[in-house]
């Protein structure tokens, strides 16, 4: 970045002019003249996303202000203070008695620190910044990382996930005892489940975790999810794909959800992740991890691990709606794609206008899935007429897979199979790291109705 | 370009005078002047917190302002702080991440969403508050900002869910009037800004590690008006207090009633530094509060002298770092187990409760701990209160020392464990092993304060005038922005349409008053009165009557519920029942009840037809039988029958008939009552 764009970071338009007009730029500590009075403070950059008619200043109380270019007459430029976003770093503890663990960092943010004179949230990612801002996982394992991606989770895709399982891969291979991938949470259950399948049999834990709230705030869930992300990586017991976030929305413990069966479920709440149509793996609380699980995968002493890393990106995810107008599955045979998950209605359904579509679509070798917008439950396709025509029209029922999960595996098996229509079919239907379950236990659907006398009774007792 | 370097610097909490006072004698609040205050350097600043009258919550769709007692739900958090970019905790994040607390908040449906508990990003500022902010602003004489920026300022004490308070700056830099003619007062005072800042949650129960708080008033908007430290009286910031209240209510959109309106004051006195005292509930309590402030500030400074004649210096109070004290400190002692404490019957609960007892030596503060510092309270309170913020003890009693030593504690013993010389202290604190392992800790730390001399904190106000700590004062390195709310344009139209209908201010309306014949006291009475608005309507035609309508609705508005008045309709009635007796329709004796009439609801016609109307009753015959009446009371003295007599016949009477003459004729029938008998 240049010394003039620096100087006027994010003023643009008229602030600009003013800016240069009157010889003053960001980190300038400045009096202004306006017609409503004088204003003192540090001039800070504008973000991008805002108006180009407002200058910023901080001023000493710490608050920020906005003030308009056109009411300043006058600059008096007093001082000058450029802000520092280097994190200090502290070195990382390590210890020969305590296990390893990489931490794969695909942008996000997990833990981060302030400027205080700025505000800016600087991301923590190095072993030493981490430490500074959680000193706790010091305690906990010998920490590495690698940055892998510095993006938002979602532009997070195939691309990344296939590199991030080959770096999984060699991780376990370089003998670590865990790997955490630092993930924002939006689609960190898709790239759960394509990890699910890119790597198989992992000798060791791999463990996603990320923050709801972020890491900046006092009241953040940063630190305890990286806590007990990295208990669950260095010491657990369990050594598959899982996702490791905030239980309920108090401080108390977190869970660790199979990679398959975990969905983000609320779009600002701590307690946002759940399994569904099962329950959570293990719980995590204060370092110890309780397995509520008794089949899940062990960790092993070996090395061994299966690592496929590919994936066809013609695929989609089909969300049905009454009134669904054929031409949609005809644009997208149109368009080349080979695979279809459909999201259908009840136990697995769709309307009588689009089926002369899916027949076309089928005849033309796009394979074609069937799951659910309930999200709990199975497909069931035999129980009404719908669904069994449904099923002659060639759409495969996939149990009680979850629509995402079923959508990254449709994308990697046709990878696995570019060829093979049959051999994809056989591994979609064939259950993979729990995606499909046997059975549905009675306390998989859990969602509680509040207002009814038992659950305000329930939350009376517990702590929400 | 020249390497410029930083020339702003935010305002300093050291007293701008460092020759404290020493020997300034110790008075009571009320026995000093103007000239001692001056003497003793004195100075004093408000911040006003003020709740808004909005319909909803600052950032979410909750109701505003219900109070609740039952919850349906609770949750649990801690607070973490956050490290600022030179790698520090600010003082007061560190110190309340030190006491480890567990927060509980209690959720009622009814009065909180999933915002206030921080499981839910921030909806738009409320525009109503933003408008009254900016109208309390323009009253305040302040600079707008052009756009608002929302902050985040950390409270990590539990009492904000998100660990911080989303606050934006309003206004800057204005002066309103200060003139309190009892005082000697007659100058400008400069407010220095205002902000609209979330309300805090409202505490339950603090006790050991467990904090409790309901929720219901979190969220709710209110102002912050911050004055320069210009108060040099403790009437002063009464004064103040006062007229920053009249202009908040000057614009009819704030809060009234307990808790609406809270200050904090912050104190300082030569040699000393600001002292934040918070949540002041009423102005009636600031001067007492603020007079011993100075007292205590001005008593830290004597110990620090002492102290410092006894060439006691910082590196004496070592404080070890995050090993178990009583192993890395020889000033500390582990002495649960000595013969010392193992017989003394106040310490038998914490054998019970297996606490960890500790020996805490402070080199050179012998007798300094027993140096009165406020009513009733010595400089060991100082200690004993960082360690019930800091340590949490759960017992009430948890600290004893030396320079009030108990019988059955051998502190000679004590004494020998921690290796303390004559001029030492010893102080003895118990509690579980961790919590003890901090308070020894604490302790020294403040003993460390003490040779800086009057720590800047935060204080509680207690009912009784004096104050215990709080938490550390906060610095300005705790302010940073908001990321979840963009900044916020305020439009030239807003403005204008906000100032084209600004309230008048107190001061004009006193001026106004004045010039309709009030005096300075009533003036200033009815200008921030409640029923400021209804008075202005009644007496646009009242002429001579001005200050009787003034106190007839002073009288009468506090039995009708004491709410804010608004004019409207009830001013018009009003007006038509003043406008009655002033055209001699009603005699004036009846004024303060046709008020009444009026403020119950009643329309003008119908009060005044109370004493014009049908039946006109007959003055003497009313009279007559009223005089009967009396006489007929035997044995009661003339003048308690003349009185009766009054009653009964201005009973009907009353606005038609003269008293005086009424009196004068049933005087004559009585006969024997003297007319000094009155």
């Amino acid at each position: 970045m240049s010394a003039t764009t620096d100087r006027f970071r994010g003023y643009r338009g008229p602030c600009r002019a003013l800016m240069e007009r009157l010889d003053f730029g960001v980190w300038s500590e400045v009096r202004l003249e306006t017609d409503t009075g004088v204003f003192e403070g540090l001039v800070l950059p504008r973000s991008e996303t805002s108006d180009d008619l407002h200058i910023v200043l901080k001023l000493t109380s710490g608050y920020n202000i906005g003030v308009r270019h056109d009411a300043v007459s006058a600059v008096d430029e007093i001082g000058y203070r450029e802000a520092n976003y280097r994190i200090p770093e502290k070195a990382f503890p390590s210890s020969p008695s305590k296990p390893r663990v990489k931490l794969l960092g695909t942008g996000g943010t997990i833990a981060s620190r302030l400027d205080y004179r700025t505000g800016a949230v600087i991301p923590a990612f190095t072993p030493g910044e981490l430490y500074g801002s959680v000193p706790e996982l010091a305690d906990i394992c010998n920490l590495e990382t690698e940055k892998l991606f510095g993006i938002f989770s979602e532009n997070m895709g195939p691309e990344q996930y296939m590199i991030l399982a080959t770096k999984i891969g060699d991780a376990i291979r370089d003998g670590y005892d865990g790997v955490m991938v630092g993930h924002g949470t939006d689609t960190m259950h898709h790239t759960a489940s394509a990890l699910s399948y890119m790597v198989q049999r992992s000798p060791v834990p791999i463990v996603m975790v990320g923050s709801q709230r972020s890491s900046d705030r006092p009241s953040s869930d940063a630190a305890r999810n990286l806590i007990s992300a990295a208990w669950a990586a260095a010491h657990g017991p369990i050594a598959e794909v899982m996702v490791c976030m905030f239980g309920p929305t108090s401080d108390r413990y977190n869970l660790l959800h199979r990679g398959t069966r975990v969905r983000k479920m609320h779009s600002s709440y701590r307690s946002t992740f759940r399994t569904l149509g099962d329950i959570p793996v293990a719980m995590v609380e204060n370092g110890e991890i309780t397995p509520l699980k008794t089949d899940y995968a062990p960790r092993r002493d070996d090395r061994e691990v299966l690592v496929q890393p590919v994936f066809d990106p013609k695929v989609t995810l089909l969300y049905y709606y009454p009134g669904m107008q054929p031409d949609v599955i005809d644009a997208l045979v149109d368009k080349g794609y080979k695979g279809i998950v459909i999201a259908g209605t009840g136990l697995g359904h769709v309307n009588r206008a689009t089926y002369p579509a899916l027949e076309r679509a089928h005849a033309a070798g796009v394979q074609l899935f069937m799951t659910l917008q309930t999200l709990w439950g199975f497909v069931q396709m035999h129980v009404y007429e719908t669904g069994r025509e449904i099923l002659e029209l060639g759409v495969v029922p996939l149990a009680n897979m979850l629509p995402e999960v079923a959508y990254v595996k449709l994308g990697w098996a046709l990878g696995m199979h570019p060829d093979a229509p049959e051999d994809v079919r056989t591994l979609m239907t064939t259950p993979l790291a729990h995606d499909m379950t046997e059975r549905e236990p009675h306390d998989g659907y859990i969602v509680l109705q509040g207002g009814v006398p038992e659950v305000q009774a329930f939350f009376g007792r517990a702590l929400k | 370009m020249t390497p410029k370097k930083p020339a702003l610097a935010p305002p300093s909490d050291l007293n701008p005078r460092h020759d404290p006072a020493l020997d300034f004698p110790d008075r009571e609040f009320g026995e000093l002047t103007r000239d001692d205050y001056a003497a003793l350097g004195f100075m004093s600043g408000l911040e006003v917190h003020q709740q808004l009258l909005t319909r909803r919550k600052l950032f979410c769709r909750c109701p505003a302002g219900r109070y609740v007692d039952r919850y349906d739900a609770e949750v649990l958090r801690h607070m973490r702080p956050t490290l600022s970019e030179l790698g520090e905790y600010d003082g007061t994040a560190l110190m309340e991440f030190k006491t480890r607390k567990e927060i509980i908040y209690r959720l009622d449906r009814s009065t909180v969403c999933t915002y206030e508990i921080d499981d839910t990003p921030p909806f738009e500022i409320d525009p109503e508050a933003v408008e009254s902010a900016i109208e309390l602003a323009r009253l305040f004489g302040l600079n707008l900002v052009s756009e608002l920026h929302v902050m985040r300022k950390q409270y990590l004490d539990g009492s904000i869910p998100t660990g911080f308070q989303r606050t934006a700056m309003v206004g800057l830099t204005g002066t309103i009037p200060f003139v309190e003619p009892d005082l000697g007062v007659d100058r400008e005072l400069r407010i220095r800004q205002l902000s609209l800042e979330e309300d805090s949650c409202r505490e339950v129960a603090d006790v050991g590690h467990r904090i409790i708080f309901k929720t219901d008033r979190l969220g709710m908007p209110l102002t912050e008006a911050v004055t320069e430290p210009e108060l040099m009286t403790p009437d002063e910031v009464r004064g103040a207090g006062r007229l920053l209240a009249a202009v908040a209510r000057a614009t009819g959109k704030v809060r009234r009633g307990p808790g609406a309106a809270r200050q904090d004051v912050n104190v300082s006195v030569a040699g000393g530094r600001r002292v934040e005292i918070k949540g002041v509930y009423h102005h009636k309590r600031l001067p007492q509060l603020v007079h011993i402030e100075a007292y205590r500030q001005l008593n830290l400074l004597r110990v620090r002298e002492a102290l410092r004649a006894r060439n006691v210096r910082h590196e004496d109070l070592v404080v070890p770092g995050d090993d178990a004290p009583w192993d890395a400190s020889d000033l500390v002692a582990d002495v649960t187990r000595l013969k010392a404490v193992r017989h003394a019957r106040l310490l038998s609960t914490a054998h019970e409760r297996d606490d960890t007892i500790v020996a805490v030596r402070l080199p050179g503060f012998g007798g300094l701990l027993s140096h009165r510092t406020q009513p009733g309270l010595d400089f060991s309170h100082e200690l004993a209160e960082r360690v019930r913020v800091i340590g949490c003890p759960t017992a009430p009693l948890f600290l004893l020392h030396s320079d009030s030593p108990i019988a059955d504690v051998r502190w000679d013993e004590l004494r020998n464990a921690v290796g303390a010389r004559a001029p030492d202290a010893v102080v003895l604190l118990w509690m579980p092993r961790d919590d003890a392992a901090t308070s020894a800790r604490e302790v020294l730390l403040r003993a460390q304060d003490a040779l800086v001399g009057v720590p800047a904190e935060t204080r509680q106000a207690h009912a009784n005038g004096t104050t215990g700590f709080e938490r550390i004062l906060p610095g300005a390195d705790r302010m940073y922005p908001d990321t979840d709310t963009p900044p916020l344009p305020i439009a030239d139209a807003t403005i204008e349409r906000i100032t084209a209908r600004l309230p008048e201010l107190p001061w004009n309306r006193e001026a106004r008053y004045q010039a309709m014949g009030l005096s300075h006291t009533e003036a200033r009475w009815v200008a921030r009165a409640p029923w400021r608005d209804l008075f202005d309507a009644a007496t646009a035609t009242a002429g001579p009557l001005t200050r009787r309508v003034a106190h007839a609705l002073g009288k009468r508005w506090g039995s009708h519920g004491g709410r804010d008045v608004v004019a409207g309709t009830q001013g018009e009635q009003m007006a038509a029942a003043v406008r009655a007796v002033r055209d001699g329709e009603v005699r004036v004796e009846a004024l303060d009840r046709l008020v009444d009439d009026v403020l119950s609801g009643m329309s003008a016609a119908a009060a005044v037809a109370r004493y014009v109307g049908d039946p006109v009753p007959d003055a003497h015959t009313v009279v007559r039988h009223a005089a009967e009446k009396a006489q007929s009371l035997d044995g009661r003295s003339p003048e308690t029958q003349l009185r009766f007599a009054m009653g009964e016949a201005m009973r009907q009477l009353l606005g038609r008939a003269d008293p005086k003459h009424v009196r004068t004729e049933l005087r004559a029938m009585l006969h024997a009552v003297p007319e000094t008998a009155k």
